[in-house]
């Protein structure tokens, strides 16, 4: 280094050069600041879960939920134990609302409608042009989807006083049984089922377990009455034209036509009365019918009505329905029908609870028919909708997107822009609920808050309705005692107990009340609402006569609300695109069911893409061949085929479904003004074309490998004697895990030599280490598939999109399996459809972790089967060896292609996987870990019930436990000393798995299969 | 007495030829067997080039599917749940069996001292070696994350961590390895001498090459003597090998539970079928380089004949264990494993499943003619179909398998992708591409092995 190139030049060099390059490396426009929490909010440690109890605002059911947050984002729901309605339940849809409200495609700003298309502007010129217009702008109409209590009747008010007009629309409409109620018992609320006190439950086609009124709490109830206890359990029939998911959890299904729901449950109630029932006014209504020209109509066997009648004699029965199934023209006479044969039953009063008190939003398609008219007679000067898309899920025939259209000046509040908000003047985001305050009122004496779990995401400038119309109200110089829906909430709050606290129990001071509900969520208190339990003589002549459908096809149409989407409101959810359709398993694109004969009849198999044709309207949609629908009948679900929603979401898919309502003519029953779904014929003629369904279905026959077994109720009881004596018993397996408790950790320095390690040979076990283990009730298993999406939630689980699902490459760790035993449309009789959860097994001796070359499978001390992702090296080796097929491949980088916010909602304590490693279920060993390390602070052991895994944490039919199988006085241990306890193929290929399942009790005779 | 004994079991020379000991009569002297054999070195025509250029090409597509599939993710093969392993596991299984006839021609027929090898095994051995290196990038090709592949080779980290000695993918890594190394020296070792060979007769640039790689052979006695030995010594190390190799492939499926892969027949099973496509493969290679570089002298009937037996031998064996494995399938009475070997014979993938019973268990059945056995052209047919028939057999047994398995419900199919499609032909390209230059840069027949069985070049006595 003399005088050529310098230690200082060098440097130089090395620095300018060192610089440029990290310059070019780093092409973002935004400086990003990383700033620590040098003062921390109170409530926020960095690591640990702050959890906020609130109310779902995702359907009107109002169920409780506990949402996790963390560093003050919402990362995961579940069900809230302590809520008297959803009793920790939840539906895919409540657990769905974290990608409601993380969406892209939320609206980020106010936007005004200028020369066709949309401009942003701020709140400030918003509300200046929402307050001229609502003052000046002529006649208002207010369109809302239903609200809670207080909401509601703070936008009555507002309506109100601003002289407009308010109309609830939902198009998951209940008027038809609101009006039956109504007419038969006098009363202005909806009938309240205990299902969980019934012994013999019949629907005549409400799907109580998906989307009829409270399928949460329905799913709670219908598990205690359905799922088998000290040998006995309830039996549950379905009467319908078409099994959906509530269907396929029946015992008995009659294929009844659709249609024909009055006429059977009035022949039903006349034959109770015949023989000594007592109808009341309606005696001479029902004893006018017979079984044989019910089941004439219904085109089933009169002796399956006999039997039913017999049942309904032997006590204690009660009838669900028709819910939307029976929505038709004679849709009030189905409703009224088996609301009287249940007072024949003797249910009233005992199952089914009437109301005397209002139990306040009504939804009325009828209502909505007279603001078409009025809004298209010119009769608004404003329309503000919100929290419905009625121009979407309305019938075009309807008239309501042209009516809209008139008004000239139209406002739409919305997270995310759809159909309605496409056509409207002037469009507001409307902060989420899980951003927002409100309550809601499940049931009489049972009261449940809302209240917002995070700061609304920043990236989307949103506020609460209920907050911008109290503004505008200010400004339109109208006083509510409130400028926020929070302090209008509160005084609520505060003025109610004032006036009722003290007869209901709730007396003292009100602040700590309000505290004590927004922790809890949820307040019980005496129901003082009288009940009413005679049935009023008849006050209008309800023709109980079958409806006539229009159209000249030879199939009847059947609408019906998706499990997963509602009325397609959640539609732009990639979590609830990629979950399974209960039922069809399908996911992404919508499908038609047609029945084995009447495909075969038109030379169709599944997959083959049929028109489906009405006087209204043609959709091309691909047929599913479901043997569960009769021949007569071809079903589609709403939800699909949206033009303006979601989307984000499609950008994983190919196609988006078709919208079934466009084949529908806008007939509505007469009585109530219900919207008739099921009121048209169509024709359905292939295309010629073929498409590959994205669906998860390998196979729905169980081929003789018995995954799924079932007991007979008689053979309960018998099995158990023997099944103590056998070592390979339920009594044996169950020793077998809590003989052993996981490999022992061996202290090593890695030296080759040190292998084997000792005890990582199969059957050598650690004796002070819990043993994990899983028991999954089948009888009480209902297939809703929240747990599925539950787990997706905890635990960063990716969705894949149509094309990557159509491989057979979604990513779930848990799925639910379908399998028919015994399904037939042609006559009525039993139905046996198996479902079985099936998630990582940690077998004992897993065939898993042998074949990987690199240890990223292995075994925990604790009996979990777990996975390094780091150290895998994508041979898919250990998936191969898995028998029961529940490892699954990080095919692309899914993780990566999750834009903002959507990434937001990743649980912070679990790896998020990239590409080419293998992931599986965990058990959640994050809560176990979490559990863990908080009693070893605490040095106690971890309690039983403390660790609970997320598909557990929302399951509402209670169907899984989870717990140390080790603990003898474990609830797991309990739940698996059953005579019905099987381990899927154990038997056969002594996997040993953790996972252990109850045998579904069947009341016909089942062949048990042998292992 | 051991002189009389050997004189009386000294066949003539025409009995040596029909065993296929000797080359065709043309073929006289030493010096007929240099010009012969190392005529093929001499600068290529415009067939070799085009080849050549075909070869360049696929191994660009190789490269270029493989690199997009990096770059992408695994997701762009067809691969997906249940089906996890497909075309690329089956490709190299398929490689793999190629790479067994070598060796066995090589090694175990030295052994035996089967005469008929002498003109065959140089080009056999060369395919092994080219079919180890094809079937080794396999593995890697397949795995998720190549970038970490190298933790199944167990080396001292600073995390101690080692690969599961449990899992049949490490044996697998071992039992390639040390096939591959064993096989590539041997081959390089019998090359010695012929290189020494062509260095004699090469200039310029080519002798410096030959020169260099023949590491100074210079034919002394002491050179001839260490070469035998160390010849003997490699070949009996080879020879387990060959058994042990594919026995340690196959148990990547037979130690998995999978029905249709847990069996014990595996080992022989997959052995003797490595040894049918191997020596089929070796048929088809033979029959144009005998064509196109004039060497029908060399490579006579009668050794297309002794292969076309060992074809026999081994495809029977191969056809057994399908009826086996099916009866086996029927009398074990598991619905998994009926349902799979029913999925096999009818279901989805029914005509992979007849296409491989019918290249592998019937056409080879012609093989029982003499006639068939003699013509050349017929056997090349016939190489062809059992090329094709025991690719299907691997395709068979991993996919159609892996579609069926114990879960009814988690049954799939599985369509090999674009990708994977460009990588199986790039491998054939790359595998001819290795071939192709060791025809025009290696002695594609054993000169010395030649010259030994001729008679020795004596000088004519003088005035006769």
């Amino acid at each position: 280094m003399s005088d050529g190139f310098g230690r200082r030049d060098f440097l130089k060099v090395v620095g300018v050069g060192g610089t440029s390059a990290a310059a070019a490396g780093c092409s973002t426009d935004t400086v990003e600041r990383l700033i620590p929490y040098v003062t921390p909010p109170e409530e926020i440690t960095p690591g640990v879960a702050t959890w906020y109890a609130t109310t779902c605002g995702e359907c009107g059911s109002g169920c409780g939920v506990r949402v996790r947050t963390r560093e003050g984002r919402a990362v995961m729901i579940e069900g809230n134990p302590d809520h008297p309605v959803s009793k920790g339940g939840l539906c895919s849809r409540g657990v769905s609302a974290l990608q409601g409200l993380y969406n892209p495609d939320r609206i980020a700003t106010p936007m005004r409608a200028v020369n066709g298309s949309f401009e942003p502007v701020s709140w400030d010129e918003a509300l200046e042009l929402l307050a001229d217009r609502l003052g000046t702008g002529g006649r208002s109409l207010f369109l809302t989807g239903p609200k809670g209590p207080t909401e509601g009747n703070f936008l009555n008010r507002f309506a109100d006083r601003l002289g407009g007009r308010r109309v609830v629309y939902d198009a998951l409409d209940d008027s038809a049984l609101r009006r039956a109620a109504k007419i038969a018992f006098g009363v202005d609320a909806l009938p309240r089922y205990q299902i969980g006190e019934a012994d013999f439950l019949v629907s005549f086609g409400a799907d109580f377990l998906e989307t009829w009124l409270s399928p949460v709490h329905f799913a709670a109830e219908f598990a205690s009455m359905h799922g088998v206890r000290d040998g006995h359990k309830g039996r549950f029939v379905f009467i319908g034209s078409r099994l959906s998911l509530t269907g396929q959890n029946a015992d008995e299904w009659i294929p009844a036509r659709p249609g024909s729901e009055a006429q059977v449950a009035l022949a039903v109630a006349g034959e109770l009365v015949r023989r000594g029932a007592d109808a009341g006014p309606y005696t001479a209504l029902v004893s006018n019918t017979d079984l044989e020209s019910a089941a004439e109509a219904a085109g089933v066997e009169a002796e399956a009505l006999s039997a039913l009648a017999d049942r309904f004699a032997a006590g204690n029965g009660l009838a669900l329905g028709p819910g939307l199934a029976g929505h038709h023209a004679g849709a009030t006479a189905a409703n009224l029908a088996v609301l009287i044969l249940n007072a024949v039953a003797g249910a009233v009063g005992r199952t089914i609870h009437l109301d005397a008190t209002p139990d306040g939003e009504a939804s009325s398609y009828g209502d909505m028919v007279q603001a078409v008219a009025e809004m298209d007679a010119g009769a608004y000067g404003v329309a503000v909708v919100s929290g419905a898309n009625p121009v979407y899920s309305l019938p075009p025939a309807s008239g309501f997107a042209d009516a809209f259209g008139k008004v000239p000046f139209k406002v739409a509040f919305a997270t995310a822009p759809d159909e309605t908000t496409a056509i409207a003047d002037l469009v507001l985001p409307d902060a989420h609920p899980l951003e927002s305050w409100g309550d809601a009122m499940p049931a009489p004496g049972k009261y449940s808050v809302r209240q917002p779990v995070m700061r609304p995401i920043h990236l989307f400038d949103s506020r609460p309705m209920s907050d911008v119309l109290l503004e505008t109200a200010s400004r339109l110089g109208h006083d509510f005692g409130a400028v926020t829906f929070h302090e209008y909430l509160r005084a609520a709050n505060r003025s109610w107990l004032a006036a009722n606290g003290e007869a209901v129990g709730l007396a003292g001071d009100p602040n700590a009340r309000w505290r004590e509900l927004l922790r809890t969520g949820s307040v019980s208190y005496a129901d003082t609402s009288p009940k009413v339990e005679a049935l009023q003589p008849p006050e209008t002549a309800v023709g109980f006569a079958a409806p006539s459908f229009q159209g000249d096809g030879d199939l009847t149409l059947v609408v019906y609300p998706s499990p997963r989407f509602g009325d397609g409101a959640h539609a732009n959810r990639p979590w609830l695109l990629e979950l399974p359709d209960p039922v069809s398993k399908i996911m992404w694109h919508s499908w038609a069911e047609l029945n084995p004969t009447t495909a075969e009849r038109l030379g169709l198999r599944s997959g083959d893409v049929v028109r489906i044709a009405s006087g209204e309207g043609e959709v091309e949609v691909p047929a599913w061949v479901y043997p569960g629908v009769r021949e007569d009948v071809v079903a589609v679900a709403m939800g699909g085929g949206h033009t303006v929603y979601a989307e984000f979401a499609r950008t994983f898919a190919d196609g988006g479904g078709v919208n079934p309502m466009t084949l529908l003519p806008a007939d509505a029953d007469a009585e109530s003004a219900a919207l008739a779904l099921v009121s048209t014929r169509v024709s359905v003629t292939p295309t010629g074309e073929w498409r590959r369904l994205v669906s998860t279905e390998g196979s729905h026959d169980q081929d003789d490998r018995n995954v799924a077994p079932a007991m007979a109720l008689s053979a309960l009881g018998h099995a158990a004697d023997a099944a103590a004596e056998d070592e390979h018993g339920h009594d044996g397996q169950r020793r077998e895990l809590q003989e052993g408790g996981g490999f022992v950790p061996v202290p090593t320095e890695g030296r080759a030599e040190d292998f084997p390690l000792p005890g990582s040979d199969f059957g050598e076990y650690a004796d002070d280490h819990p043993r994990w283990a899983m028991a999954i009730d089948l009888d009480k298993c209902t297939g809703c598939g929240v747990c599925v999406t539950a787990c997706q939630a905890e635990n960063n689980v990716p969705w894949v999109g149509e094309r990557e699902a159509m491989n057979g490459r979604e990513m779930h760790w848990l799925r639910l399996e379908r399998y028919y035993e015994t399904v037939d449309a042609s006559h009525a009789g039993p139905l046996d459809v198996r479902l079985l959860p099936m998630l990582c097994q940690h077998c004992n001796n897993a065939p898993c972790e042998p074949v990987c070359p690199v240890f990223a499978a292995y075994h925990t001390p604790d009996g979990l089967n777990a996975q390094a992702y780091n150290r895998c090296v994508g041979t898919r080796y250990c998936a191969n060896n898995c028998p029961y097929k529940v490892r699954v491949f990080n095919w692309y980088g899914y993780t990566s292609d999750i834009p903002e916010p959507m990434n937001w909602q990743f649980n912070p304590d679990v790896t998020v996987r990239d590409n080419g490693v293998m992931e599986k279920c965990t058990f959640c060993v994050q809560r176990i870990r979490d559990a863990g390390n908080r009693a070893a602070v605490e040095d106690r052991e971890v309690r039983d019930g403390e660790v609970y895994t997320a598909c557990q944490s929302v399951c509402p039919a209670d169907a899984i436990v989870f717990g140390n199988i080790r603990d003898a006085g474990s609830r797991v241990a309990a739940a698996v000393d059953d005579e019905r306890t099987y381990r899927v193929l154990d038997e056969l290929i002594n996997t040993q798995p953790a996972v252990h399942y109850l045998k579904k009790v069947t009341f016909h005779e089942v062949d048990e299969g042998g292992h | 007495m051991a002189t009389a004994e050997l004189r009386r079991e000294a066949p003539t020379a025409a009995a040596r030829r029909e065993r296929g000991a000797l080359p065709n009569p043309d073929v006289q002297s030493y010096s007929d067997v240099n010009r012969d054999v190392l005529k093929v070195l001499s600068r290529p025509g415009p067939g070799w080039w085009i080849l050549f250029g075909l070869a360049a090409g696929g191994v660009g597509l190789f490269f270029t599917s493989w690199f997009w599939q990096i770059y992408k993710g695994i997701g762009v093969s067809g691969l997906n749940a249940p089906v996890g392993w497909g075309v690329y596991i089956t490709t190299f299984v398929f490689w793999v069996g190629i790479a067994h006839s070598g060796t066995l021609i090589s090694a175990i027929l030295f052994l035996f001292r089967a005469p008929w090898r002498q003109s065959i095994y140089r080009a056999a051995e060369a395919m092994t070696v080219f079919a180890v290196m094809t079937a080794g990038l396999f593995p890697l090709i397949h795995v998720g994350r190549v970038w970490h592949a190298y933790w199944l080779i167990p080396y001292p980290n600073s995390r101690f961590l080692w690969p599961n000695f449990r899992s049949p993918l490490v044996w697998d890594v071992f039992a390639v390895t040390t096939y591959f190394t064993v096989s590539a020296v041997f081959f390089y070792l019998g090359t010695i001498p012929d290189l020494a060979a062509a260095r004699d007769q090469a200039r310029g640039l080519r002798k410096k090459f030959y020169h260099f790689i023949s590491l100074g052979w210079r034919g002394t006695d002491r050179e001839w003597h260490h070469f035998s030995k160390a010849y003997i010594y490699l070949a009996a190390l080879a020879t387990p090998l060959v058994l042990s190799v594919h026995s340690v492939v196959s148990w990547d499926f037979a130690m998995a539970i999978v029905p249709g892969w847990h069996t014990t027949i595996f080992a022989p099973y997959f052995v003797a079928g490595a040894i049918f496509s191997g020596v089929a493969m070796v048929i088809t290679l033979a029959v144009p380089m005998r064509k196109f570089f004039g060497l029908e002298n060399y490579l006579t009937v009668k050794h297309f004949e002794a292969m076309a037996k060992l074809c026999l031998v081994t495809g029977t064996i191969v056809l057994y264990a399908y009826l086996t494995e099916y009866f086996l399938a029927w009398y074990s009475g598991e619905p998994p494993e009926r349902g799979s070997f029913w999925n096999r014979a009818f279901g989805h993938y029914w005509w992979a499943n007849w296409t491989m019973l019918t290249c592998n268990g019937l056409v080879p059945l012609m093989l029982w003619f003499k006639r068939v056995r003699r013509s050349i052209s017929a056997l090349f047919v016939i190489s062809i179909f059992v090329n094709i028939g025991m690719w299907f057999e691997r395709f068979v047994i991993i996919v159609t398998s892996l579609s069926h398995e114990y879960e009814p419900w988690a049954w799939g199919l599985y369509r090999p992708s674009i990708v994977e499609m460009g990588i199986l032909i790039g491998s054939f390209a790359w595998f001819g591409f290795w071939f192709l230059l060791f025809t025009r840069l290696l002695p594609p027949v054993a000169i010395a092995e030649m010259k030994e069985v001729l008679p020795p070049p004596l000088r004519r006595r003088r005035g006769s």
